[in-house]
Order: structure tokens, then C-alpha cells, then sequence
């Protein structure tokens, strides 16, 4: 354990695309992130993997300023915000917890399938959290993230991502289709 | 300077409910990694995005204000989630590089 106030930065960035795949055959559902726009499909066995939907965005890292310790973050796939989608569930019955409390709520999501049973820890969250805090005027308000598993029916969450998806098309938005 | 000022200064039109608060310096992007990234607190936030996620991408780094430049329609759920987030949706009709270099004449310059 170190002493240091640790006071993180982002490093690493890179900006590229969070790609989407499904299997045509078994139906799963594969995330991972690309620096290029790639819409091929692959075989892999059985499976048949075609890119469903491919959304701009960046991976990064944190490193404290002050002592260079280094956080890696190459597992998170991306921040949701809640949309309140299931009265019940428990990251919406957290939500308006917090929002009393002014405290903004995300969930931070790892890459699928590896993250679903190997989780970003909470400790990793915990750092992000304190990140995104450090960066703003916490007087006002404060930011919490917290892991996707509290989400209870990911299969119906309509949440959706902080990522460039759908973000110039000129159309009005359509209904968001269920994420996994 | 506050979001009070720049709206009365440049004749922005606010379009959610929101406590004005202290602007410090400008960021120009139209992604929201790229917000994200960059931006930082207090920064005015400057796009033709008018898709709701950009409310959350603004509340997580906490900017002054967006400002939505060359007359872009905002939708209603946009404008709920900012009032909901205490989030300024300010909008112009001037573009982007006209509403820039004013912001830039008034000494709001990014830090
Ligand atoms: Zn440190
Ligand atoms: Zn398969």
C-alpha cells in the first residue's frame, strides 16, 4: 500500500470503435475494441461472428501524477447511465437514491464474455470513481460507478452508452434495442 | 465569468432549468469521447450534438454549459435529462466558428 493522495490523469488514450458481435448461430454476444472500423465477420468453430453495431469511442488508463502508479483499463468496455427502464432494478432504485443526494450514477461495463464471470473490481471502480471526482467542482455534485451486475435483467436493460453511436444521424433516435 | 453573463453577452437562449454557475474556458468537440477525454470543469461546451447522451458525457466532467450552435433543433427528452442533471442547454443560430470567436473576444479563453 502507498501513502500517495493519488491524484489520477488519463494516459494511454486511444480513440477506435467498441465493436459488437453476435453468432448468427448460438446467438452470444461478443465485445471488443478496435483503432480500426473493421465490419468483417469471422468463423470460430460453430460460431459466426457478424458485427451488429460498431460505436465510436476510446480506452485509456489512469496514472497518479503524483507517485506514475499506473491503473489499467483495458477491460472496460464502456459507461451506461440509467435510463430508469425497470422500476425495480436495482441500479434505478440507486439512482433516484442518489440523485436526492446529488450523486451522479453510472454503470461501468467490461468487455463480454470475459467480464461477466472475471469482473472489473471494485477497487478499479473505485479509482475511476475518484477520477472523474477529482475532475470536477464536487460541491455541486459528485459521480459513482458502480458495477453492471446490479443491473438485475440485462437482457431488458435499455440503459444506454456515454459512446458516438447513432450520434449523426439526422433521424430521430429509434427505440434502443435491448444491450446484450 | 458565469453562464449568466455569456447568455446575456452573446443572446444565448437557455432551453433547460439550471443554477448558473462560474465558466471557465471553452471545449470544442462534437464526440463525446472526445468530451470525455478533455473536457474539464467548468468548460463550456460547444457542439451541434443534440442527442440526450450528450447530457450524461457533460454531467461526468462536470462542464459549465452546452452550447448548441447553428439553430439545432433540441428534442424534449435532451432538455428533461439536462433540468433533471442540472445541466445548462444553451442554444444560438450562429455557427460554431462565429459563436467561437466571440466567446474568444469576451476573454473566455481555454485554460
Ligand atoms: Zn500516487
Ligand atoms: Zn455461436
Amino acid at each position: 500500500m502507498s501513502d500517495c493522495q493519488h491524484q489520477w490523469a488519463m494516459v494511454h488514450l486511444r480513440f477506435g470503435f467498441m465493436v459488437y458481435e453476435r453468432c448468427s448461430h448460438c446467438n452470444s454476444l461478443r465485445t471488443h475494441f478496435s483503432e480500426e472500423d473493421v465490419w468483417d465477420e469471422y468463423r470460430e468453430g460453430d460460431c459466426t461472428y457478424m458485427v451488429v453495431e460498431n460505436a465510436q469511442t476510446f480506452v485509456f488508463d489512469l496514472a497518479c501524477t503524483k507517485c506514475n502508479h499506473v491503473e489499467k483499463y483495458d477491460n472496460l468496455m464502456g459507461l451506461l447511465y440509467c435510463t430508469g427502464c425497470l422500476p425495480d432494478c436495482k441500479v434505478e432504485i440507486l439512482r433516484q437514491e442518489y440523485a436526492a443526494k446529488r450523486i451522479f450514477l453510472l454503470v461501468a461495463f467490461g468487455h463480454v464474455p470475459e467480464t461477466q464471470t472475471n469482473r472489473i473490481s471494485q477497487e478499479k471502480l473505485d479509482i475511476l470513481t475518484e477520477h472523474f471526482n477529482q475532475r470536477r467542482d464536487t460541491s455541486r455534485s459528485t459521480v459513482k460507478i458502480v458495477p453492471f451486475n446490479l443491473i438485475d435483467k440485462l437482457s431488458v436493460c435499455r440503459g444506454e452508452f456515454i459512446h458516438d453511436v447513432g450520434m449523426l444521424s439526422l433521424e430521430p433516435p429509434e427505440e434502443r434495442k435491448p444491450l446484450l | 465569468m458565469t453562464t449568466e453573463e455569456v447568455i446575456s453577452k452573446l443572446g444565448l437562449n437557455s432551453l433547460s432549468k439550471f443554477e448558473h454557475r462560474e465558466v471557465v474556458g471553452v471545449f470544442v468537440s462534437d464526440m463525446l469521447s472526445d468530451v470525455m477525454a478533455g473536457a474539464k470543469s467548468g468548460n463550456l461546451w460547444v457542439t451541434v450534438q443534440t442527442h440526450k447522451s450528450i447530457i450524461p458525457a457533460a454531467n461526468l466532467v462536470d462542464v459549465s454549459a452546452v452550447i448548441i450552435t447553428g439553430g439545432k433543433k433540441v428534442p424534449q427528452e435532451t432538455i428533461d435529462l439536462a433540468t433533471q442533471h442540472d445541466i445548462a442547454i444553451l442554444v444560438t443560430e450562429l455557427p460554431t466558428f462565429e459563436l467561437v470567436g466571440k466567446l474568444y473576444a469576451l476573454g473566455v479563453v481555454t485554460q
